[in-house]
């Protein structure tokens, strides 16, 4: 059945049409939720509350959006939200200046160009330099680069401009980069 | 590694370096390859390998975050199903 079809009829009160679309996005919701989260139990509660306000709010999605990017709103809502409440050391905020541009090219090429995300060291550097990266440059490369959402969908799914999102994106990538070959080359 | 000018600037009002392209490169990781600025881009790649060498190291990185999945754990599912009150649907 179209999805269209299935929302229309989770918004009369089927629950088997309701439990079809939840079964449909747990998965992505749950692993989007781990990437931006970086924990599994919160990435789980996260999961639950985004379907619960789904399950709430569900007469009030117009699909004028995609339900995949409403769903990936309510995941950035929460997950920043908790980000910020439990800071305990400040993000950092990319900055694109001169200084920074001229230390990429002095630094070395990104090393271990092997590695697969099976290697445990790997994940560890993967983790910490997302979890150093400002949530709201998080996510912007999350959305954009990891999950392939559009520009647009990206800017409408956090409510930024898409100027917005193509600068943070620019930047976050910039950072990451820079972070992960910084752990290989200590 | 030097910084190498570009000998193709990516658009006449831009300055004209490595810098430029940076910034451009990100943006044509994704866009139309055949677009006059990723034409460009293309052929500065080409002439630097500091810009080449970034270009790779960031189509990299991502791909390292593409690859880093987390599968649902074990009774995710029916954890969810109970709470959401659809445990028979």
């Amino acid at each position: 059945m179209e999805e269209s079809k299935l929302i229309e009829r989770a918004k009369e009160g089927d629950h088997a049409a309701l439990a079809t679309l939840v079964k449909k996005y747990e998965k992505t919701i749950f692993n989007f939720a781990f990437k931006i989260c970086r924990d599994r139990d919160k990435a789980e509660n996260t999961m639950q509350e985004t379907f619960l306000r789904f399950v709430k709010n569900l007469k009030q999605f117009d699909g004028k959006s995609k339900l995949s990017t409403w769903l990936y709103r309510i995941v950035v809502n929460n997950c920043m939200m908790d980000a910020r409440k439990r800071q305990r050391r400040p993000f950092v905020e990319p900055k694109d200046d001169e200084r920074d541009f001229e230390e990429r090219f002095v630094a070395d090429r990104l090393s271990a160009p092997t590695a697969t995300v099976e290697n445990d060291e790997l994940k560890r550097v993967l983790d910490e330099a997302i979890s150093k990266l400002d949530p709201s440059y998080r996510v912007v490369f999350m959305l954009r680069d990891v999950e392939r959402l559009s520009t647009e969908e990206t800017a409408e799914a956090i409510g930024v401009s898409e100027p917005a999102v193509k600068s943070r994106l620019h930047r976050a990538r910039s950072f990451l980069r820079n972070e992960i070959t910084k752990a290989f080359q200590s | 590694m030097k910084v190498q000018k570009m000998e193709r600037p990516v658009a006449a009002s831009d300055e004209g370096s490595c810098k430029t392209v940076m910034s451009h490169i990100c943006d044509s990781l994704d866009e139309d390859p055949t677009s006059p600025k990723c034409v460009a881009i293309r052929r500065h790649l080409e002439e630097c390998d500091a810009c080449r060498d970034y270009k790779a190291s960031i189509e990299k990185t991502i791909e390292w975050y593409r690859e880093y999945d987390a599968p649902l754990p074990e009774g995710a599912h029916e954890r969810l199903m109970a709470r959401l009150g659809l445990e028979d649907a």
